[in-house]
């Protein structure tokens, strides 16, 4: 009997996979397929690790058919598969993802100019641009010069894929116009990638598709989605795991977002939500630890790990270097970890003191006040500059754009929060709780 | 007159599109300041990925050179270690391009030996030299000279850590037969440095002793960095109280000192 069980085990050792955030890893990171194994990885770590997917399968599904379309127009084998993410930021990676930000889709105008967007990053992968920046830079290349080259041709490019997939060429430049807000020096200056866009396009005609990605994005979350964590009144509350961190009078608070960053007499908070999966992970790495089971969920205090894994297997070396992307408390830290059913909630504790977390279920009143503003279309009732016409409790689209009758106009059902950027964290000062 | 046909035939596609059957791939038309055509021989077009992409771009002749370059690059990391590409630029659909390969051999990996007698272990230095889960500078995969060189470093600060601090790793031997490649590289691993004398700073005595204690270490023993953290790590649990590690390489000596800085509480 005992030899059956040994060999049982022996067998399930043999087939056992390895694990990475909690599921098997696929056969592409056995076979040494470096590629489709990091795909796999990324998705997972937006998902699971960093609760940075945005959570619409009919959005998704659509987004994906307009993926599907370009792939036809394209010297790609397969369409790559699509991800909506919650956060700033769409790009291609490698595996053959394409991460398309929610952010993004908000400042859309058309179907097409969301093709145009889409098949720049599709060129990136037909170009095989993701690849060559795997590992780093060739020492010999110019490094910057090969960015900017990749970033120009993928526009120039996605001119050229939407017109094969019967699109309007121009919706390309008009997209670019739309999403680009920042220069940075990766890429041509936006001017230039805008006119050279429009150049390419002159004369191409197609499909434009306005009211299809309007239908598609109504009631689409707009803005920070205030559940991933708000401050509210004498709380911080985070509506995606249902629970609130009560503030004291003397803490002083320096940012109430999507990162808590508080300081109470000697002791520094930073609280975060992470996934379930990776907050599992770190509650087994702590030392010194200390289980607490409550209403809340489990609650593990104790410390991180000064030593990394030396695991130099070539999956262990990815996979360190995949975790080392994540969000995580740094080497040595003090955290408490809360764990619930949809994800956990982080507390590094700077500082020698303990603090009393306060941490409870949020309110039925707080949750409700945790909701995000959502998109609303509305049809002008006139025509005119849209900001003559009052027709939107808060108005997204361009208030000088002049629109006929009937047109659809881009409205939120509430004033939507901003994103935090650099520069309004730069500008955060102490702020006593009560201010 | 072709253009307006085009042009109306995009129109009629663009009108049964929405909601419809997805429209077929459209010709695009030509035009003088563009490449109309990648045409590749020597190789599939997927392995120049990086040229073929510029179809239906503007033409820019210095940055199809500095393409090629990366295109090539792509190439010799798959193993074609001595491909050739010539890129020609001829008048047809707008400008088209004409890439010529000619791969030659695709080299493996046959061996890699280590010219030292030291104590390292020799599957962690092999470990720690292998890339693109396992597919590069590892017995099988193919040789990559800069992620190799990338890859010593690590190997130094790998020995360095093990307590071999003055250790020097020449430049690989790349022997070429046929497809394949023998690599050897030199190590000149020095003494083992050992752990010089062990201190406490900071705090009461009692707590001092306390953290000695807890540090597990030796002197005379090996210097091992991970060792000497972990000794850190069980400390700062035992005492409650955050504790600095500074090593010194000793004067003189083949020795490092360790000492525990334990900080105010």
């Amino acid at each position: 009997m005992i030899r059956v069980v040994a060999l049982a085990l022996l067998l399930a050792g043999a087939c056992a996979r390895p694990q990475y955030l909690g599921a098997a890893m696929p056969a592409p990171c056995t076979e040494k397929d470096m590629d489709g194994c990091l795909g796999w990885m990324v998705e997972r770590d937006l998902t699971v690790a960093e609760l940075g997917g945005y959570d619409d399968d009919a959005l998704r599904t659509y987004v994906q058919r307009v993926v599907d379309r370009l792939a036809r127009a394209s010297s790609l084998a397969r369409a790559p598969r699509v991800l909506l993410a919650d956060r700033d930021g769409t790009y291609a990676t490698v595996g053959a993802r394409i991460v398309v930000a929610r952010p993004t889709l908000e400042k859309l105008g058309s179907e097409a100019e969301l093709a145009g967007i889409l098949a720049h990053e599709m060129a990136h992968l037909e170009g095989r641009h993701t690849v060559a920046s795997l590992f780093g830079p060739h020492p010999d290349d110019d490094w910057l010069l090969v960015r900017r080259d990749a970033e120009a041709i993928a526009d120039e490019r996605a001119v050229y894929l939407l017109a094969r997939a019967g699109y309007a060429p121009m919706a390309m430049a008009r997209a670019l116009a739309r999403v680009l807000t920042v220069e940075d020096e990766e890429h041509p200056a936006k001017e230039e990638r805008i006119s050279r866009a429009r150049a390419l396009a002159r004369g191409g005609t197609g499909f434009e598709g306005q009211d299809e990605l309007l239908a598609q994005i109504t009631g689409m979350v707009v803005g920070r989605d205030p559940r991933a964590g708000v401050r509210i009144g004498d709380a911080w509350v985070l509506a995606s795991l249902g629970v609130a961190f009560d503030l004291h009078e003397d803490d002083l608070v320096r940012a109430a977002d999507d990162l808590l960053v508080i300081r109470r007499g000697p002791v520094t908070l930073t609280g975060y939500v992470l996934g379930a999966p990776w907050a599992t992970e770190l509650v087994k790495s702590l030392v010194d630890r200390d289980v607490r089971e409550s209403e809340l969920g489990r609650l593990t205090t104790g410390t991180i790990r000064l030593r990394a894994s030396t695991d130099d297997s070539p999956l262990g070396k990815l996979q360190r270097a995949i975790r080392a992307t994540l969000p995580q408390p740094a080497p040595g830290a003090r955290v408490a970890i809360l764990e619930r059913p949809d994800g956990a909630v982080v507390f590094e504790i700077g500082g020698r003191r303990s603090s009393r977390l306060g941490l409870r279920l949020a309110t039925e009143d707080e949750i409700e006040a945790s909701q995000p503003a959502r998109i609303e279309i509305v049809r002008a009732t006139k025509r005119g500059p849209i900001a003559a016409l009052d027709s939107c409790r808060v108005l997204l689209d361009d208030p000088d754009r002049i629109v006929a009758i009937g047109a659809p106009i881009k409205c939120a059902d509430r004033r939507p929060l901003e994103r935090p950027t650099e520069a309004s964290d730069r500008a955060a000062a102490e702020t006593p709780r009560d201010e | 007159m072709r253009r307006s046909l085009l042009v109306v035939a995009l129109a009629a596609l663009a009108a049964c599109h929405a909601g419809g059957p997805a429209p077929r791939p459209v010709a695009v038309a030509c035009a003088p300041d563009r490449i109309g055509a990648v045409v590749v021989t020597g190789a599939a077009r997927t392995e120049l990925a990086p040229l073929a992409v510029l179809e239906g771009t503007l033409d820019d002749p210095e940055r199809t050179e500095r393409i090629a370059h990366v295109a090539l690059e792509g190439l010799r990391a798959e193993g074609h270690a001595k491909a050739t590409l010539v890129v020609t630029r001829h008048v047809g659909c707008g400008v088209e391009l004409h890439a010529d390969v000619v791969r030659g051999p695709k080299y493996r990996i046959t061996r890699i030996a280590f010219e030292t007698a030291d104590e390292f272990p020799a599957a962690k230095r092999l470990a720690v030299l292998e890339d693109g889960l396992g597919t590069v500078n590892t017995v099988g995969g193919t040789y990559i000279a800069y992620r190799l060189q990338r890859a010593l470093k690590e190997l130094k600060r790998r020995y360095a850590d093990a307590g071999w601090v003055g250790v020097t790793i020449a430049a690989p031997r790349v022997e070429i037969h046929d497809d394949t490649i023998a690599l050897t590289i030199p190590v000149t691993s020095g003494p083992r440095f050992t752990i010089g004398t062990i201190r406490a700073i900071g705090a009461g005595k009692e707590a001092r002793a306390t953290v000695l204690d807890a540090l597990g270490l030796r002197e005379g023993a090996y210097f091992d960095r991970a060792e000497v953290r972990a000794g850190i790590e069980r400390a700062q649990r035992v005492l409650d109280r955050k504790i600095q590690l500074r090593v010194q390489v000793a004067p003189d000596r083949t020795e490092i000192d360790v000492d525990a800085i334990v900080e105010a509480p």
